[in-house]
Parts: structure tokens; C-alpha cells; sequence
């Protein structure tokens, strides 16, 4: 069963009289526990596709089912509840908020899902764990090293277990050994049953996924398996 | 649970933009502090008149004689010692009477001399200026009727003499070349603004009139009403007794004028009215001001965590936290303003109680609602910028640069 549904998804942006169509008509099933990555040029659409199916924004036209229910057709507070509940965030430059501890940017998604704080701090600290980071939890951003603040970005993205882990160009502000290190922790939660979703347009990061869509002017152009070894 | 991490992200904005948060707050801090100084001014000042008026047993007014145009207006028409005898003989009202003749006269003791106020009056005068006699007498009507050469002196007289008042007493002096006997000593009163009764000599009237100042004119008639008349009754009987006296025929007007000394404090409480309305005004600008100047800062605060606002709606943020986050950080600054400025007003206040001797009280309804009042201002002008920032798409947020 899939856990994402997408069919005939478009978006239109409109710039004056001029409009942009960045997605095209874009349809895919993904199941629950895959490694996607989705490739393409830059300005291919790569971020409106992960922005669509993120909940952060909707679609022009098409249907989309996220657990089997219809998403599309929601807005404002109702995607806020489904990326709070359901997704999880990684973003190229990492998005921490740069007055906060780490641990208290880990426990954000709970404090917006109303969890109690005894229940955030625990979760929070787990989650911390969980990307080797435990030890740092009352370093600030700026205390931490361009990988940790990855791995708090994971770890903040994982602490309300979330259906979909999504990341958009995770390692593209980091040195390639880091990079590998951020990569290697995506593989270890693939491997824990964790459904990832990862944009990126580096051969050699997409080749740690099972799948890759490649996009191209807004229409998937490719959509290939690798062979279970 | 988002109350809480909404006022703690408010209070940690604040910190880390501080010196631009409390620039902010300046004219919320004038508002507060026009309206915490207002409140405790007013209301001290309001309190000093009730006192001064209800210390009064009586009302005091004084009739002079008119103010004319030429020298010859005001011989013609004196004020005499006949004139207050025949308002003390009028039963209507029972006020009391006390005519003065006020003059200058050289004082002469021993080697020293000194030019002194001398006051002719009543043996009445003493009561009724509400002085007391701290050594020896004061002097009698019979004394006043006989004529009698008997002084009673303000209490630094005898400083000037280069000896002490209390000295004097017994002594005579030399006072425009007729020998008085000093009887007694008034216990020291302080100036009332424009005489020292420390300074000055009382003589009897009648004394004064023969055998001082040689004339019948007093200088005014003080006319001492019982608080249950009105001091528009007093006048209209003064009145009625005085154009008797003068031969005023009618339709003419009055030779003479009558000052209610009330009109003072009435003068005063219109001061202090003005004063209130002026802070007032200053308070309503500034608060407007001050709200002006934090809606102006919270939507740089917006613009600037444009990137934030779309983070935090990425990781299910609703609308309504973002708005409550904003807002609680715009009433949070004006609660601080507000804070600041009850500080500086109760200051301002106490400083003007201990120069004019006032009772410091501040209502503590008037600390919170001025506080609360600042909050409603940060409510009212942080609304707009916190939907601003609980309208933006994440999708665009997080894309901005
Ligand atoms: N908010 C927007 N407004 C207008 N055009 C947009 C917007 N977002 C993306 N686009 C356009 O849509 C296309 C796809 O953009 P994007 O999804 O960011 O590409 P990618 O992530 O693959 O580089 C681009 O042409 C881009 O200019
Ligand atoms: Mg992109």
C-alpha cells in the first residue's frame, strides 16, 4: 500500500501576466519504508514537487493522498497539523533557530503538537541520540560544527516520528566528508523502516537511495529501481 | 504549552535586539510615567486644597478700599475705622471684624535702628490671623481704647536689633519717634508670600490711628464668616452695610472691593486641572506615539524572521501560534515600557511631594491600569504585524532571502 499517492499534480506560478508552470503533470506512488531520491537540473521543479508533497504548499491541480487521505484540497491550519504529525524537515541550510539550545530546537515540532515538556525534554533527548548528539543538547547553533547542526535538523525532523523524512539538498552546505557522515545516518534510519524522501542533484548522494526520480522542465523523465542486491 | 514557548521566544527577541527594544519603548515610558506623575500629582494636590479648605473654620474675605483712577478717587473714598464699627455692629451675620492700618516705621533700639512693617489692628487680629503669642501678651481692647503705647513683635524683630525678641519684651523702643513698651512676642509663622509676619510690629489701632500714622483710613477691613454662609451671603451683606455707610445712592457702584480668599484655591484646583489635561495630552501622543513606534518595529522584527516564521509553520506552527507569538512580543515590550515608565513617573511624583510638602500616594489601580493600558496599546498595534507574519506561505517564507 502506499503511503503517498500522487496523480496529475501541477503548479502554476504566476508572475504578472507571464505564468511559470513548474510542476507539469506529475504522478508517483511511493511506499512505506522506500529511499527516494528525486534528481534534476536546478530549476527543474525539484522543490516545488518536495514543497507540494511536504504540505508546506498546494497543488494547482491533481490529487494527492497522504495516507490515504486527500490533501490537496487543504490549507493553512489543517497542512500545519499533517506536517507536524506526518513529515519531517531537512533543509540545505539547516534552519535552526540560532538563539536556542539544541535541545530546545529538537523539542519545537512538540511544543507546536501540544506535548507535555516532561514527555518533550525525554523525546527531544532521544531524538538527540539517535543522531550521536546527545552530549551537545545545550550547545547553541553557533557552537556546533555545520554537520552537528545537520544531525540537530535531523534529529528535530525525527522527534515527532514522522511518516515521510524529507530533505532538500541535505549535504549541499557541507564538505564531502561530513556529507558522507549526514549520508551514512539517512542509510541507518532507511534501515530502521524510516521512509525518506531526498532532493538532491549529486550523483553520488542519490546513488544511496533505491530509487530515483529524475526530473526535467517539471515532468518526471525517469523513474528507476535499483536491484535488490 | 504554545502560550509559554510564545512568551519566551517574545522575551528572548527582546534580548537579543535590547538597545533597539527599549529605543522602542521611550515614548511608552513618557506615556506611562505623564500618567503615574498625573494621577499622584492630582490627586496629592487635590488632597493639600481639601485640607487647607477644611482647616478653615471659617472663611476669611478682606475689603479694600477701590482702587480709582486718580490720587483724589482714593481720599475720597477711604475705608475709616467708622466703616468696620459699623459692620461689627450689624447682626445679620455674626463674622467677625478686624480693621488694619499697615504702615512703615522706623524702629529705633538702643544703637540700632531698622525700618519695620508696622500693623495697626484689633486685639481680635491675633485669632483671627491665627497666630499665637510664643512670650508675654498680646495687647486688649482696653489697651486698644486707651490708646495705650504697647507693641507685641514678630519673633526675628530682635535679630535685626542685634539682640533676641524674646529679650525685648519688657524693653521699650523708639518706634516713629513715640516710645512703645514691648509686651510680648508671636511665635514665628514663616512667610505667606508677599509679608513675614516674623518681621513686623502690632500696635493697637487706635493707638496707631492717633498717635502713629495720624488718619482714620484703614488699609482693609478682614471680615471673618462662619463656614454655614456662603461667601456670595457674606459679600452681599458686607456690601449692604458698607453702601449704607457711604452714602451710595442706587445703580452706583461700589467704592470699595471685597476679595474672597476661596477664589484662591479655586485658582489653584483650575491650576491643577490644567496641569492634569496638559499631562494627559502628553500621555495620549505618547502612548500613541509609542504604539506607532512598536507596530513600526515589529514588522522589521517580522521582515527580518520572515525565514524563522517559515520554519516554525514547517514543523506545524498554526496561524494562531504565530499571531500569539507576535503579539505576546509587542504587548511584552509595552509591558516593559510600561514598567519603565510607572518607575520614572512614581520618581517624578515623590520628587514633587517632597518639594511642596505633599503626602506621596500612588492608588495601586492606578500602577496596573496604567500597565494594563500599555499592554492594550502593544495589543492594539501588534496585531497588524503579527498577522502579517501569521498570513505568510511557508513555502515563500522559507525561500526568503
Ligand atoms: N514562489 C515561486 N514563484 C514563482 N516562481 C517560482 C516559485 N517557486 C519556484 N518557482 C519557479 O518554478 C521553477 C521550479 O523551481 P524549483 O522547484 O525551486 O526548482 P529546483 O528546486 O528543481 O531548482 C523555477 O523556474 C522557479 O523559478
Ligand atoms: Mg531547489
Amino acid at each position: 500500500m502506499n503511503i503517498i499517492d500522487v496523480k496529475n499534480i501541477t503548479k502554476h506560478y504566476s508572475l504578472g501576466t507571464q505564468t511559470v508552470e513548474a510542476l507539469r503533470g506529475i504522478s508517483f506512488g511511493i511506499e512505506q519504508g522506500e529511499f527516494i531520491a528525486i534528481m534534476g537540473p536546478s530549476g527543474s521543479g525539484k522543490s516545488t514537487l518536495m514543497n507540494i508533497i511536504g504540505c508546506l504548499d498546494s497543488p494547482t491541480d491533481g490529487t494527492y493522498h497522504l495516507n490515504n487521505q486527500e490533501v490537496s484540497t487543504l490549507e493553512g491550519d489543517e497542512l500545519a497539523g499533517i506536517r507536524n504529525k506526518e513529515i519531517g524537515f531537512v533543509f540545505q541550510n539547516f534552519h535552526l533557530l540560532a538563539r536556542n539550545s539544541a535541545l530546545d530546537n529538537v523539542m519545537l515540532p512538540l511544543k507546536y503538537a501540544g506535548v507535555d515538556k516532561v514527555d518533550q525534554i525525554k523525546r527531544g533527548k532521544d531524538a538527540l541520540s539517535q543522531v550521536g548528539l546527545e552530549s551537545r543538547m545545550d550547545h547553541q547553533p553557533s557552537e556546533l560544527s555545520g554537520g552537528q547542526q545537520q544531525r540537530v535538523a535531523i534529529a528535530r525532523a525525527l522527534v515527532n516520528n514522522p511518516s515521510i523524512l524529507f530533505a532538500d539538498e541535505p549535504t549541499g552546505n557541507l564538505d564531502s566528508q561530513t556529507g558522507h557522515d549526514v549520508m551514512q545516518l539517512f542509510h541507518n534510519l532507511h534501515q530502521q523502516g524510516q521512509t525518506i524522501i531526498l532532493i538532491t542533484h549529486e550523483n553520488e548522494v542519490a546513488a544511496e537511495a533505491q530509487r530515483t526520480i529524475f526530473i526535467k522542465d517539471g515532468l518526471i523523465e525517469s523513474d528507476t529501481r535499483k536491484e535488490k542486491l | 504549552m504554545v502560550l509559554q514557548e510564545s512568551i519566551s521566544t517574545a522575551v528572548d527577541s527582546i534580548r537579543a535586539n535590547l538597545l533597539r527594544s527599549l529605543l522602542t519603548t521611550i515614548a511608552i515610558v513618557i506615556g506611562t510615567a505623564s500618567v503615574i506623575a498625573m494621577v499622584g500629582i492630582g490627586s496629592s494636590a487635590q488632597r493639600a486644597i481639601d485640607d487647607s479648605i477644611s482647616n478653615l473654620s471659617a472663611r476669611t474675605l478682606s475689603v479694600y478700599p477701590s482702587r480709582g483712577r486718580g490720587s483724589q478717587k482714593i481720599s475720597a473714598a477711604p475705608l475709616s475705622i467708622s466703616d468696620a464699627d459699623a459692620l461689627l455692629k450689624d447682626k445679620e451675620i455674626n463674622w467677625r471684624v478686624s480693621p488694619e492700618i499697615r504702615g512703615s516705621k522706623s524702629l529705633k533700639y538702643k544703637n540700632e535702628s531698622i525700618s519695620i512693617s508696622v500693623i495697626g489692628a484689633r486685639e481680635s487680629y491675633l485669632s483671627i490671623q491665627g497666630y499665637e503669642i510664643d512670650q508675654g501678651t498680646f495687647f486688649t481692647q482696653r489697651d486698644d481704647l486707651a490708646r495705650k503705647r504697647v507693641a507685641i513683635i514678630g519673633s526675628s524683630v530682635g535679630t535685626e536689633l542685634k539682640t533676641s525678641s524674646k529679650a525685648l519684651v519688657g524693653q521699650d523702643i523708639d518706634l516713629g519717634g513715640v516710645t512703645f513698651k514691648i509686651i510680648g512676642v508671636t511665635k514665628s509663622e514663616g512667610s505667606s508670600g508677599w509679608s513675614n509676619p516674623d518681621e513686623q510690629i502690632y500696635i493697637p489701632l487706635l493707638t496707631a490711628s492717633d498717635r502713629v500714622f495720624g488718619r482714620d483710613r484703614v488699609d482693609s477691613i478682614r471680615v471673618e464668616v462662619p463656614n454655614t454662609y456662603t461667601p456670595e451671603e457674606a459679600m452681599i451683606s458686607i456690601e449692604r452695610v458698607l453702601r449704607r455707610e457711604h452714602d451710595i445712592g442706587p445703580g452706583e457702584e461700589n467704592n470699595f472691593r471685597i476679595n474672597d480668599w476661596s477664589q484662591f484655591t479655586d485658582l489653584q484646583k483650575q491650576a491643577t486641572a490644567i496641569f492634569s489635561a496638559l499631562l494627559i495630552g502628553i500621555a495620549g501622543i505618547s502612548l500613541m506615539v509609542g504604539g506607532i513606534g512598536v507596530m513600526n518595529i515589529m514588522l522589521v522584527s517580522v521582515t527580518e524572521r520572515t525565514r524563522e516564521i517559515g520554519l516554525r509553520k514547517a514543523l506545524g506552527a498554526t496561524q494562531q501560534a504565530i499571531l500569539l507569538q507576535f503579539i505576546i512580543e509587542a504587548v511584552t515590550l509595552c509591558i516593559i515600557g510600561g514598567i519603565i515608565g510607572v518607575i520614572f513617573g512614581s520618581s517624578l511624583y515623590f520628587l514633587v511631594t517632597v518639594f511642596q510638602d505633599w503626602v506621596f500616594t500612588i492608588p495601586f489601580s492606578a500602577i496596573l491600569g496604567s500597565v494594563m493600558f500599555s499592554a492594550c496599546v502593544g495589543l492594539f498595534f501588534g496585531i497588524w504585524p503579527a498577522r502579517k507574519a501569521a498570513q505568510l506561505e511557508p513555502a515563500v517564507a522559507l525561500r526568503y532571502e
